[in-house]
Protein backbone atom coordinates (compact mmCIF):
# COMPACT_ATOMS: atom_id res chain seq x y z
CA UNK A 1 0.00 0.00 0.00
CA UNK A 2 1.62 3.29 -1.16
CA UNK A 3 1.93 5.82 2.24
CA UNK A 4 -1.10 8.77 2.47
CA UNK A 5 1.59 11.68 1.42
CA UNK A 6 5.45 10.42 -0.01
CA UNK A 7 7.96 12.67 -1.31
CA UNK A 8 11.07 10.69 -2.28
CA UNK A 9 14.80 11.77 -4.23
CA UNK A 10 13.69 15.98 -4.15
CA UNK A 11 16.95 18.08 -4.85
CA UNK A 12 16.49 21.76 -5.69
CA UNK A 13 18.98 24.29 -5.24
CA UNK A 14 18.91 28.33 -5.39
CA UNK A 15 21.74 29.38 -7.67
CA UNK A 16 24.52 27.43 -5.89
CA UNK A 17 22.52 27.01 -2.29
CA UNK A 18 21.12 23.43 -2.35
CA UNK A 19 18.16 23.84 -0.27
CA UNK A 20 16.99 20.57 -0.99
CA UNK A 21 19.28 17.41 -1.05
CA UNK A 22 17.42 14.02 -1.46
CA UNK A 23 14.62 15.18 0.55
CA UNK A 24 12.46 12.24 1.30
CA UNK A 25 10.01 10.94 3.76
CA UNK A 26 6.32 9.65 4.17
CA UNK A 27 3.80 10.20 6.36
CA UNK A 28 0.36 8.41 6.76
CA UNK A 29 -3.36 9.49 7.41
CA UNK A 30 -4.30 11.39 10.68
CA UNK A 31 -2.61 13.02 13.38
CA UNK A 32 -0.40 15.88 13.61
CA UNK A 33 3.51 15.01 12.34
CA UNK A 34 5.76 18.42 12.85
CA UNK A 35 8.48 19.28 10.34
CA UNK A 36 11.69 20.37 12.67
CA UNK A 37 15.10 21.60 11.62
CA UNK A 38 17.21 24.59 12.39
CA UNK A 39 16.61 27.64 10.17
CA UNK A 40 17.51 27.59 6.66
CA UNK A 41 16.66 23.73 6.44
CA UNK A 42 14.70 23.72 4.14
CA UNK A 43 11.21 23.72 5.66
CA UNK A 44 9.34 26.08 4.27
CA UNK A 45 11.37 24.55 0.81
CA UNK A 46 9.79 21.53 0.50
CA UNK A 47 6.02 23.32 1.63
CA UNK A 48 6.85 25.19 -1.69
CA UNK A 49 7.54 21.96 -4.03
CA UNK A 50 4.47 19.95 -2.20
CA UNK A 51 2.27 22.55 -2.87
CA UNK A 52 3.20 23.24 -6.92
CA UNK A 53 5.05 26.56 -6.02
CA UNK A 54 8.57 25.43 -6.81
CA UNK A 55 8.91 22.97 -9.27
CA UNK A 56 11.98 21.05 -7.82
CA UNK A 57 15.40 19.83 -9.54
CA UNK A 58 14.41 16.22 -9.26
CA UNK A 59 12.00 13.82 -6.95
CA UNK A 60 8.65 13.19 -6.89
CA UNK A 61 5.47 13.92 -4.48
CA UNK A 62 2.85 11.63 -4.31
CA UNK A 63 -0.82 11.80 -2.77
CA UNK A 64 -2.97 9.16 -1.91
CA UNK A 65 -0.27 6.93 -4.64
CA UNK A 66 -1.19 9.79 -7.23
CA UNK A 67 1.98 11.74 -8.63
CA UNK A 68 1.44 15.40 -7.75
CA UNK A 69 4.46 16.46 -10.20
CA UNK A 70 3.93 19.12 -12.72
CA UNK A 71 0.51 20.36 -10.97
CA UNK A 72 -0.23 23.87 -10.50
CA UNK A 73 -1.26 25.26 -6.84
CA UNK A 74 -4.84 25.20 -7.40
CA UNK A 75 -4.61 21.83 -9.08
CA UNK A 76 -2.98 20.63 -5.89
CA UNK A 77 -5.39 22.29 -3.68
CA UNK A 78 -8.27 20.70 -5.67
CA UNK A 79 -6.26 17.33 -5.19
CA UNK A 80 -6.69 17.78 -1.28
CA UNK A 81 -3.99 19.61 -0.28
CA UNK A 82 -3.54 23.23 1.15
CA UNK A 83 -0.66 25.12 2.95
CA UNK A 84 -0.52 28.59 4.91
CA UNK A 85 2.05 30.63 4.91
CA UNK A 86 4.80 31.68 7.29
CA UNK A 87 4.47 35.49 6.59
CA UNK A 88 0.72 35.11 6.39
CA UNK A 89 -0.03 36.46 3.71
CA UNK A 90 -3.46 37.30 4.06
CA UNK A 91 -5.56 39.93 1.96
CA UNK A 92 -5.21 42.92 4.27
CA UNK A 93 -7.55 45.43 2.83
CA UNK A 94 -10.04 42.69 2.86
CA UNK A 95 -12.21 41.62 6.09
CA UNK A 96 -11.65 38.73 8.14
CA UNK A 97 -14.88 37.12 6.31
CA UNK A 98 -14.05 37.80 2.65
CA UNK A 99 -10.50 36.24 3.33
CA UNK A 100 -12.25 33.06 4.39
CA UNK A 101 -15.29 33.31 1.20
CA UNK A 102 -12.28 33.65 -1.10
CA UNK A 103 -10.50 30.42 -0.24
CA UNK A 104 -14.18 28.63 -0.22
CA UNK A 105 -14.26 26.19 -3.13
CA UNK A 106 -15.77 27.57 -6.36
CA UNK A 107 -19.46 28.22 -7.45
CA UNK A 108 -21.18 29.26 -9.82
CA UNK A 109 -21.21 33.24 -9.24
CA UNK A 110 -17.31 33.54 -9.31
CA UNK A 111 -16.78 34.21 -12.97
CA UNK A 112 -18.14 37.35 -14.64
CA UNK A 113 -20.39 35.98 -16.70
CA UNK A 114 -22.25 34.73 -13.55
CA UNK A 115 -22.34 38.25 -11.90
CA UNK A 116 -23.34 40.05 -14.67
CA UNK A 117 -26.51 38.24 -16.32
CA UNK A 118 -27.76 36.02 -13.09
CA UNK A 119 -27.03 38.64 -10.41
CA UNK A 120 -30.08 37.58 -7.90
CA UNK A 121 -28.39 33.55 -8.33
CA UNK A 122 -24.87 34.76 -7.69
CA UNK A 123 -26.30 37.07 -4.45
CA UNK A 124 -28.43 34.05 -3.20
CA UNK A 125 -24.86 31.90 -3.56
CA UNK A 126 -22.89 34.67 -1.63
CA UNK A 127 -24.99 34.27 0.98
CA UNK A 128 -24.66 30.87 1.45
CA UNK A 129 -20.72 31.35 1.29
CA UNK A 130 -20.83 34.45 3.96
CA UNK A 131 -22.58 31.87 6.06
CA UNK A 132 -20.55 28.98 5.85
CA UNK A 133 -17.17 31.64 6.37
CA UNK A 134 -19.16 32.75 9.67
CA UNK A 135 -19.24 29.28 10.98
CA UNK A 136 -15.26 28.73 9.66
CA UNK A 137 -14.76 31.81 11.73
CA UNK A 138 -16.77 31.01 14.67
CA UNK A 139 -14.68 27.74 14.74
CA UNK A 140 -11.22 29.24 14.93
CA UNK A 141 -12.86 31.90 17.75
CA UNK A 142 -13.23 34.96 15.31
CA UNK A 143 -16.49 35.50 14.80
CA UNK A 144 -16.53 38.33 16.65
CA UNK A 145 -14.25 39.81 13.48
CA UNK A 146 -16.05 38.97 10.80
CA UNK A 147 -16.34 42.18 9.38
CA UNK A 148 -12.96 43.98 10.53
CA UNK A 149 -10.44 44.59 7.92
CA UNK A 150 -7.45 42.29 8.61
CA UNK A 151 -5.05 45.08 9.26
CA UNK A 152 -7.21 45.78 12.11
CA UNK A 153 -6.57 42.42 13.65
CA UNK A 154 -3.69 41.54 15.97
CA UNK A 155 -1.14 39.36 15.25
CA UNK A 156 -2.93 36.23 17.05
CA UNK A 157 -5.95 36.90 15.27
CA UNK A 158 -4.10 36.75 12.01
CA UNK A 159 -2.67 33.91 12.68
CA UNK A 160 -6.25 32.31 13.89
CA UNK A 161 -7.48 33.89 10.67
CA UNK A 162 -5.08 32.17 8.29
CA UNK A 163 -5.77 28.70 9.35
CA UNK A 164 -9.68 29.84 8.85
CA UNK A 165 -8.75 30.08 5.31
CA UNK A 166 -6.58 27.43 5.02
CA UNK A 167 -9.83 25.35 5.97
CA UNK A 168 -11.80 27.09 3.93
CA UNK A 169 -10.49 25.37 0.78
CA UNK A 170 -11.88 22.29 2.08
CA UNK A 171 -8.54 20.46 1.76
CA UNK A 172 -8.29 17.31 4.03
CA UNK A 173 -4.13 17.52 4.44
CA UNK A 174 -2.71 21.19 5.75
CA UNK A 175 0.26 22.04 5.51
CA UNK A 176 1.01 24.86 7.85
CA UNK A 177 3.75 26.49 8.39
CA UNK A 178 5.02 28.20 11.98
CA UNK A 179 1.33 28.50 12.56
CA UNK A 180 2.52 29.24 16.69
CA UNK A 181 5.03 31.63 16.01
CA UNK A 182 5.40 34.65 17.91
CA UNK A 183 2.59 34.43 19.73
CA UNK A 184 1.90 34.81 23.84
CA UNK A 185 0.93 32.17 25.65
CA UNK A 186 -2.98 32.64 25.74
CA UNK A 187 -2.64 33.09 22.06
CA UNK A 188 -0.35 29.89 21.45
CA UNK A 189 -2.82 27.81 23.62
CA UNK A 190 -5.73 28.83 21.41
CA UNK A 191 -3.93 27.71 18.28
CA UNK A 192 -2.90 24.48 19.98
CA UNK A 193 -6.07 23.18 20.76
CA UNK A 194 -7.51 24.53 17.43
CA UNK A 195 -4.86 22.08 15.96
CA UNK A 196 -5.75 19.46 18.08
CA UNK A 197 -8.89 19.99 17.50
CA UNK A 198 -8.88 19.50 13.40
CA UNK A 199 -7.00 16.21 14.19
CA UNK A 200 -10.12 14.91 16.10
CA UNK A 201 -11.82 15.99 12.63
CA UNK A 202 -10.09 13.95 10.84
CA UNK A 203 -8.00 16.82 8.98
CA UNK A 204 -4.19 15.23 8.26
CA UNK A 205 -1.47 17.76 9.64
CA UNK A 206 1.61 18.73 8.91
CA UNK A 207 2.98 21.88 11.08
CA UNK A 208 6.48 23.06 10.50
CA UNK A 209 7.34 24.38 14.53
CA UNK A 210 10.65 25.35 16.37
CA UNK A 211 9.21 25.84 19.78
CA UNK A 212 9.80 21.80 21.46
CA UNK A 213 7.44 22.33 24.31
CA UNK A 214 4.78 23.33 21.27
CA UNK A 215 5.93 20.41 19.91
CA UNK A 216 5.82 17.42 22.57
CA UNK A 217 2.32 18.60 23.24
CA UNK A 218 0.95 18.37 19.56
CA UNK A 219 3.07 16.16 17.66
CA UNK A 220 2.20 12.71 16.58
CA UNK A 221 5.13 12.02 14.63
CA UNK A 222 8.48 14.53 14.43
CA UNK A 223 10.59 14.92 11.09
CA UNK A 224 13.65 15.84 11.48
CA UNK A 225 15.00 18.21 8.32
CA UNK A 226 18.66 19.15 8.25
CA UNK A 227 20.41 21.18 5.09
CA UNK A 228 17.75 19.90 2.63
CA UNK A 229 17.82 16.10 3.61
CA UNK A 230 15.53 14.09 6.22
CA UNK A 231 17.49 13.25 9.12
CA UNK A 232 15.07 11.50 11.68
CA UNK A 233 11.82 10.45 12.11
CA UNK A 234 9.87 9.19 14.64
CA UNK A 235 8.01 10.10 18.51
CA UNK A 236 8.63 13.65 20.00
CA UNK A 237 10.04 11.80 23.05
CA UNK A 238 12.64 9.87 20.27
CA UNK A 239 13.70 12.61 18.58
CA UNK A 240 13.98 15.27 21.51
CA UNK A 241 16.12 12.94 23.75
CA UNK A 242 18.26 12.60 20.74
CA UNK A 243 21.23 14.32 21.41
CA UNK A 244 22.95 14.34 18.66
CA UNK A 245 19.64 16.10 16.90
CA UNK A 246 19.58 18.82 19.81
CA UNK A 247 23.22 19.63 18.60
CA UNK A 248 22.35 20.02 15.59
CA UNK A 249 19.06 22.09 16.27
CA UNK A 250 20.29 23.96 19.18
CA UNK A 251 24.29 24.22 17.83
CA UNK A 252 26.39 26.84 19.82
CA UNK A 253 23.94 27.59 22.01
CA UNK A 254 24.12 24.56 24.27
CA UNK B 1 -27.47 75.64 -22.05
CA UNK B 2 -25.63 73.74 -25.02
CA UNK B 3 -22.66 74.56 -22.74
CA UNK B 4 -24.11 72.33 -19.91
CA UNK B 5 -24.99 69.21 -22.61
CA UNK B 6 -21.52 69.25 -23.69
CA UNK B 7 -20.04 69.12 -20.23
CA UNK B 8 -22.47 66.15 -19.00
CA UNK B 9 -22.02 63.83 -22.31
CA UNK B 10 -18.13 64.32 -22.10
CA UNK B 11 -18.23 63.53 -18.38
CA UNK B 12 -20.30 60.79 -18.77
CA UNK B 13 -17.82 59.23 -21.78
CA UNK B 14 -15.27 59.69 -19.19
CA UNK B 15 -16.76 57.79 -16.42
CA UNK B 16 -16.98 54.66 -19.20
CA UNK B 17 -13.44 55.48 -19.14
CA UNK B 18 -12.72 55.94 -15.63
CA UNK B 19 -14.51 52.87 -14.81
CA UNK B 20 -12.29 51.00 -17.28
CA UNK B 21 -9.22 52.66 -15.82
CA UNK B 22 -10.68 51.70 -11.81
CA UNK B 23 -11.19 48.10 -12.71
CA UNK B 24 -8.11 47.50 -14.67
CA UNK B 25 -5.68 49.98 -12.36
CA UNK B 26 -7.47 50.03 -9.06
CA UNK B 27 -9.44 46.81 -8.43
CA UNK B 28 -6.92 44.07 -10.30
CA UNK B 29 -3.89 46.03 -9.83
CA UNK B 30 -2.92 46.05 -13.36
CA UNK B 31 -1.09 49.50 -13.57
CA UNK B 32 -1.57 50.01 -17.06
CA UNK B 33 -1.26 54.05 -18.79
CA UNK B 34 -2.54 53.02 -21.97
CA UNK B 35 -5.96 53.09 -21.09
CA UNK B 36 -6.41 55.87 -23.87
CA UNK B 37 -4.63 53.80 -26.45
CA UNK B 38 -7.93 51.38 -26.43
CA UNK B 39 -10.29 54.24 -26.17
CA UNK B 40 -8.74 55.81 -29.40
CA UNK B 41 -8.84 52.32 -31.15
CA UNK B 42 -12.46 52.46 -30.08
CA UNK B 43 -12.78 55.81 -31.73
CA UNK B 44 -10.85 55.35 -35.14
CA UNK B 45 -13.00 52.10 -35.81
CA UNK B 46 -16.55 53.52 -35.47
CA UNK B 47 -15.05 56.57 -37.88
CA UNK B 48 -14.29 54.76 -39.89
CA UNK B 49 -17.25 52.29 -40.12
CA UNK B 50 -19.47 55.37 -40.51
CA UNK B 51 -17.49 56.97 -42.76
CA UNK B 52 -17.52 54.62 -45.01
CA UNK B 53 -20.79 53.59 -44.45
CA UNK B 54 -20.06 49.65 -43.70
CA UNK B 55 -21.64 49.33 -40.53
CA UNK B 56 -24.38 51.48 -38.97
CA UNK B 57 -23.78 52.92 -34.87
CA UNK B 58 -24.93 49.90 -33.15
CA UNK B 59 -23.00 47.45 -34.92
CA UNK B 60 -19.93 49.23 -35.38
CA UNK B 61 -19.57 50.58 -31.70
CA UNK B 62 -20.29 46.16 -31.10
CA UNK B 63 -17.16 45.84 -33.36
CA UNK B 64 -15.21 48.19 -31.65
CA UNK B 65 -16.26 46.58 -28.35
CA UNK B 66 -15.26 43.41 -29.51
CA UNK B 67 -11.63 44.66 -30.93
CA UNK B 68 -10.75 46.67 -27.75
CA UNK B 69 -11.13 43.74 -25.37
CA UNK B 70 -8.65 41.66 -27.74
CA UNK B 71 -6.94 44.72 -27.87
CA UNK B 72 -6.73 45.16 -24.25
CA UNK B 73 -6.17 41.55 -23.14
CA UNK B 74 -3.78 41.66 -25.23
CA UNK B 75 -1.55 44.56 -23.57
CA UNK B 76 -2.14 43.30 -20.13
CA UNK B 77 -0.91 40.00 -20.91
CA UNK B 78 2.72 40.96 -19.92
CA UNK B 79 1.19 42.18 -16.66
CA UNK B 80 0.96 38.23 -16.59
CA UNK B 81 4.30 37.82 -16.52
CA UNK B 82 6.23 40.61 -15.15
CA UNK B 83 5.77 42.78 -11.91
CA UNK B 84 3.77 45.86 -11.36
CA UNK B 85 6.76 48.58 -12.05
CA UNK B 86 8.00 46.47 -15.24
CA UNK B 87 4.60 46.53 -16.70
CA UNK B 88 4.37 49.82 -16.46
CA UNK B 89 7.32 50.49 -18.46
CA UNK B 90 5.86 48.23 -21.36
CA UNK B 91 2.13 49.72 -21.04
CA UNK B 92 4.16 53.17 -21.93
CA UNK B 93 5.62 51.78 -24.64
CA UNK B 94 1.95 50.60 -25.64
CA UNK B 95 0.65 54.02 -25.78
CA UNK B 96 4.03 55.60 -27.44
CA UNK B 97 3.07 52.79 -30.47
CA UNK B 98 -0.41 53.46 -30.30
CA UNK B 99 0.30 57.31 -30.85
CA UNK B 100 2.76 56.86 -33.10
CA UNK B 101 -0.16 54.47 -35.49
CA UNK B 102 -2.48 57.44 -34.71
CA UNK B 103 -0.47 60.09 -36.38
CA UNK B 104 1.15 57.99 -38.96
CA UNK B 105 -1.52 55.61 -40.28
CA UNK B 106 -3.21 58.27 -42.31
CA UNK B 107 -4.59 55.73 -44.48
CA UNK B 108 -6.96 54.39 -41.24
CA UNK B 109 -7.07 57.43 -38.50
CA UNK B 110 -6.48 60.91 -41.26
CA UNK B 111 -3.05 60.99 -39.17
CA UNK B 112 -2.03 64.46 -37.27
CA UNK B 113 -4.68 66.44 -39.51
CA UNK B 114 -7.52 64.38 -37.84
CA UNK B 115 -10.56 62.41 -39.07
CA UNK B 116 -13.12 64.78 -39.53
CA UNK B 117 -17.05 64.30 -40.58
CA UNK B 118 -17.76 61.55 -38.20
CA UNK B 119 -21.55 60.93 -38.53
CA UNK B 120 -23.70 61.66 -36.01
CA UNK B 121 -24.62 58.25 -33.92
CA UNK B 122 -27.72 56.21 -35.19
CA UNK B 123 -30.46 54.18 -33.62
CA UNK B 124 -32.66 51.59 -35.73
CA UNK B 125 -32.43 53.80 -38.85
CA UNK B 126 -32.80 56.93 -37.32
CA UNK B 127 -30.01 59.41 -36.60
CA UNK B 128 -29.56 61.08 -33.27
CA UNK B 129 -28.93 64.75 -34.41
CA UNK B 130 -29.85 66.34 -31.32
CA UNK B 131 -27.39 67.38 -28.45
CA UNK B 132 -29.87 65.89 -26.08
CA UNK B 133 -30.62 63.01 -28.33
CA UNK B 134 -26.83 62.21 -27.63
CA UNK B 135 -26.74 62.89 -24.06
CA UNK B 136 -29.76 60.11 -23.33
CA UNK B 137 -27.85 57.89 -25.43
CA UNK B 138 -24.64 58.58 -23.31
CA UNK B 139 -26.79 58.55 -19.60
CA UNK B 140 -27.70 55.62 -21.26
CA UNK B 141 -24.05 53.60 -21.75
CA UNK B 142 -23.13 55.23 -18.66
CA UNK B 143 -25.78 53.78 -16.62
CA UNK B 144 -24.63 50.11 -17.98
CA UNK B 145 -21.33 50.51 -17.22
CA UNK B 146 -22.08 51.49 -13.79
CA UNK B 147 -24.49 48.64 -13.63
CA UNK B 148 -21.73 46.31 -14.63
CA UNK B 149 -19.25 47.50 -13.07
CA UNK B 150 -21.68 47.62 -9.24
CA UNK B 151 -22.67 43.95 -9.60
CA UNK B 152 -18.61 42.97 -10.72
CA UNK B 153 -17.89 44.43 -7.66
CA UNK B 154 -19.86 42.86 -5.20
CA UNK B 155 -19.98 39.80 -6.78
CA UNK B 156 -17.62 36.98 -5.47
CA UNK B 157 -15.44 37.90 -8.85
CA UNK B 158 -14.93 41.65 -7.71
CA UNK B 159 -13.85 39.59 -4.42
CA UNK B 160 -10.82 37.76 -6.02
CA UNK B 161 -9.98 40.66 -8.69
CA UNK B 162 -9.35 42.56 -5.31
CA UNK B 163 -7.40 39.64 -3.59
CA UNK B 164 -5.37 39.09 -6.60
CA UNK B 165 -3.86 42.90 -6.53
CA UNK B 166 -3.13 42.33 -2.57
CA UNK B 167 -1.37 38.95 -3.47
CA UNK B 168 -2.06 36.51 -6.11
CA UNK B 169 0.05 34.02 -4.56
CA UNK B 170 -2.07 33.66 -1.44
CA UNK B 171 -5.26 33.64 -4.20
CA UNK B 172 -3.09 30.76 -5.93
CA UNK B 173 -2.67 28.99 -2.51
CA UNK B 174 -6.44 29.05 -1.76
CA UNK B 175 -6.86 27.43 -4.70
CA UNK B 176 -8.19 29.84 -7.05
CA UNK B 177 -6.97 30.58 -10.73
CA UNK B 178 -5.54 33.81 -11.18
CA UNK B 179 -5.30 33.98 -14.91
CA UNK B 180 -8.46 33.84 -15.67
CA UNK B 181 -9.75 36.31 -13.63
CA UNK B 182 -7.46 38.70 -15.24
CA UNK B 183 -7.87 38.20 -17.94
CA UNK B 184 -11.67 38.46 -17.76
CA UNK B 185 -11.04 42.25 -15.92
CA UNK B 186 -8.91 43.31 -18.57
CA UNK B 187 -11.53 42.54 -21.39
CA UNK B 188 -14.62 44.19 -19.48
CA UNK B 189 -12.00 47.22 -19.14
CA UNK B 190 -11.10 46.94 -22.70
CA UNK B 191 -15.26 47.01 -23.74
CA UNK B 192 -15.70 50.09 -21.49
CA UNK B 193 -12.85 51.83 -23.62
CA UNK B 194 -14.25 50.90 -27.07
CA UNK B 195 -17.74 51.89 -26.42
CA UNK B 196 -16.20 55.03 -24.68
CA UNK B 197 -14.57 55.59 -27.66
CA UNK B 198 -17.30 55.21 -30.18
CA UNK B 199 -19.77 57.56 -28.55
CA UNK B 200 -16.66 60.09 -27.89
CA UNK B 201 -15.67 60.01 -31.99
CA UNK B 202 -19.73 59.96 -32.76
CA UNK B 203 -20.63 63.38 -30.37
CA UNK B 204 -17.61 64.96 -31.42
CA UNK B 205 -17.70 64.22 -35.30
CA UNK B 206 -14.10 65.10 -35.13
CA UNK B 207 -10.83 63.04 -33.85
CA UNK B 208 -7.36 63.22 -33.57
CA UNK B 209 -4.38 61.91 -32.00
CA UNK B 210 -4.34 64.08 -29.53
CA UNK B 211 -7.33 62.72 -27.63
CA UNK B 212 -5.60 59.65 -26.94
CA UNK B 213 -1.90 60.64 -26.47
CA UNK B 214 0.00 60.02 -22.82
CA UNK B 215 -1.53 63.12 -21.32
CA UNK B 216 -4.90 61.50 -22.14
CA UNK B 217 -4.10 58.15 -20.22
CA UNK B 218 -2.47 60.27 -17.04
CA UNK B 219 -5.64 62.01 -17.25
CA UNK B 220 -7.63 59.04 -16.32
CA UNK B 221 -5.07 58.07 -14.00
CA UNK B 222 -5.60 61.49 -12.27
CA UNK B 223 -9.58 60.54 -12.55
CA UNK B 224 -8.97 57.06 -10.55
CA UNK B 225 -6.83 58.79 -8.14
CA UNK B 226 -8.93 62.01 -7.55
CA UNK B 227 -12.08 60.36 -7.53
CA UNK B 228 -10.96 56.97 -5.15
CA UNK B 229 -9.94 53.54 -6.68
CA UNK B 230 -12.34 50.62 -6.75
CA UNK B 231 -15.47 52.41 -5.83
CA UNK B 232 -18.49 53.24 -8.11
CA UNK B 233 -18.74 56.42 -6.49
CA UNK B 234 -15.27 57.32 -6.97
CA UNK B 235 -15.24 56.51 -10.66
CA UNK B 236 -18.83 58.85 -11.23
CA UNK B 237 -16.72 61.85 -9.07
CA UNK B 238 -12.93 61.72 -10.63
CA UNK B 239 -14.65 62.46 -14.05
CA UNK B 240 -17.28 64.89 -13.60
CA UNK B 241 -14.94 66.45 -11.32
CA UNK B 242 -11.79 67.03 -13.44
CA UNK B 243 -13.77 67.85 -16.73
CA UNK B 244 -15.43 70.61 -14.72
CA UNK B 245 -12.00 72.02 -13.32
CA UNK B 246 -10.76 73.31 -16.78
CA UNK B 247 -14.33 75.54 -16.77
CA UNK B 248 -13.79 77.11 -13.67
CA UNK B 249 -10.51 78.01 -14.75
CA UNK B 250 -11.90 79.75 -17.87
CA UNK B 251 -13.55 81.95 -15.21
CA UNK B 252 -10.57 83.25 -13.89
CA UNK B 253 -10.21 84.83 -16.80
CA UNK B 254 -6.91 83.14 -18.00
CA UNK B 255 -6.04 83.99 -21.66
CA UNK B 256 -6.40 80.98 -23.67
CA UNK B 257 -2.51 80.54 -24.42
CA UNK B 258 -1.81 79.63 -21.08
CA UNK B 259 -5.36 77.28 -21.02
CA UNK B 260 -3.66 74.86 -22.19
CA UNK B 261 -0.58 74.88 -19.86
CA UNK B 262 -2.72 75.70 -16.76
CA UNK B 263 -4.86 72.84 -17.28
CA UNK B 264 -1.58 70.56 -17.03
CA UNK B 265 -0.46 72.28 -13.94
CA UNK B 266 -3.45 72.01 -12.19
CA UNK B 267 -3.65 67.69 -12.89
CA UNK B 268 -0.25 66.96 -12.19
CA UNK B 269 -0.64 69.30 -9.10
CA UNK B 270 -4.02 67.38 -8.12
CA UNK B 271 -2.21 64.29 -8.74
CA UNK B 272 0.79 65.12 -6.73
CA UNK B 273 -1.55 66.19 -3.83
CA UNK B 274 -3.65 63.41 -3.51
CA UNK B 275 -0.78 61.09 -3.90
CA UNK B 276 0.60 62.70 -0.69
CA UNK B 277 -2.29 63.90 1.47
CA UNK B 278 -5.50 61.46 0.47
CA UNK B 279 -4.23 58.42 -1.27
CA UNK B 280 -7.81 57.19 -0.72
CA UNK B 281 -9.44 59.93 -2.75
CA UNK B 282 -12.47 61.48 -2.05
CA UNK B 283 -14.84 58.44 -2.42
CA UNK B 284 -12.92 55.38 -2.45
CA UNK B 285 -9.54 53.80 -1.25
CA UNK B 286 -5.84 54.07 -1.86
CA UNK B 287 -4.73 52.92 -5.31
N1 LIG C 1 13.64 31.97 -3.35
C1 LIG C 1 14.85 31.69 -2.82
N2 LIG C 1 15.97 32.12 -3.44
C2 LIG C 1 17.18 31.86 -2.93
N3 LIG C 1 17.40 31.14 -1.81
C3 LIG C 1 16.32 30.68 -1.15
C4 LIG C 1 14.99 30.95 -1.61
N4 LIG C 1 14.12 30.37 -0.76
C5 LIG C 1 14.87 29.79 0.20
N5 LIG C 1 16.20 29.95 -0.02
C6 LIG C 1 17.28 29.43 0.78
O1 LIG C 1 17.07 28.03 0.91
C7 LIG C 1 17.37 27.60 2.20
C8 LIG C 1 16.18 26.91 2.80
O2 LIG C 1 15.20 27.90 3.04
P1 LIG C 1 13.81 27.60 3.74
O3 LIG C 1 13.04 28.86 3.69
O4 LIG C 1 13.20 26.40 3.15
O5 LIG C 1 14.25 27.30 5.24
P2 LIG C 1 13.34 27.01 6.50
O6 LIG C 1 13.70 25.67 6.98
O7 LIG C 1 11.93 27.26 6.19
O8 LIG C 1 13.90 28.09 7.51
P3 LIG C 1 13.15 28.98 8.59
O9 LIG C 1 13.07 28.15 9.82
O10 LIG C 1 14.06 30.14 8.76
O11 LIG C 1 11.83 29.36 8.04
C9 LIG C 1 17.82 28.82 2.98
O12 LIG C 1 19.23 28.85 2.99
C10 LIG C 1 17.28 29.96 2.21
O13 LIG C 1 18.10 31.10 2.32
MG1 LIG D 1 10.53 28.62 6.76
Amino acid sequence: MSAYLEIAGVNHSFGGLQALNDCGFAIAEGGIACLVGPNGAGKTTIFNVITGFLRPDTGHVAFRGRPLDGLTPQAIVRAGIARSFQNLRLFADLTACDNVMLALPERAGETPFGALFRPFATARADRRRRGDALQLLDHVGLAARAADRVRNLSYGEQKLLTIARLLATGAELLLLDEPASGLASGALDQVMALLRRLRGEGKTLLVVEHNTRVVQQIADEVLFLHQGHLLAQGSPAQIIADPALAEIYFGGAL
Amino acid sequence: MDYLYSYLILAEIYVLLGLSTNLLVGVVGIFSVSQAAVFGVGAYIVGDCLLSGTLSFLPALALAAVACVLLNVLISLPSLRVSGDYFVVTSFGIQLLATATFTNWTWGTGGANGMPGVPPPDLFGASIESTRGILALTTMAMTLGCLAFWLILRAPFGRKLRAIREDELAVAAAGKGVLGAKVSAAAMAGAFAGVAGGLYATYLSFIDPSSFDLDASILLLTMVVVGGARTLWGSILGPFLLLALPQALTLLAIPTTYAATSRQLLYGGLLIAFALFRPQGLLGERL
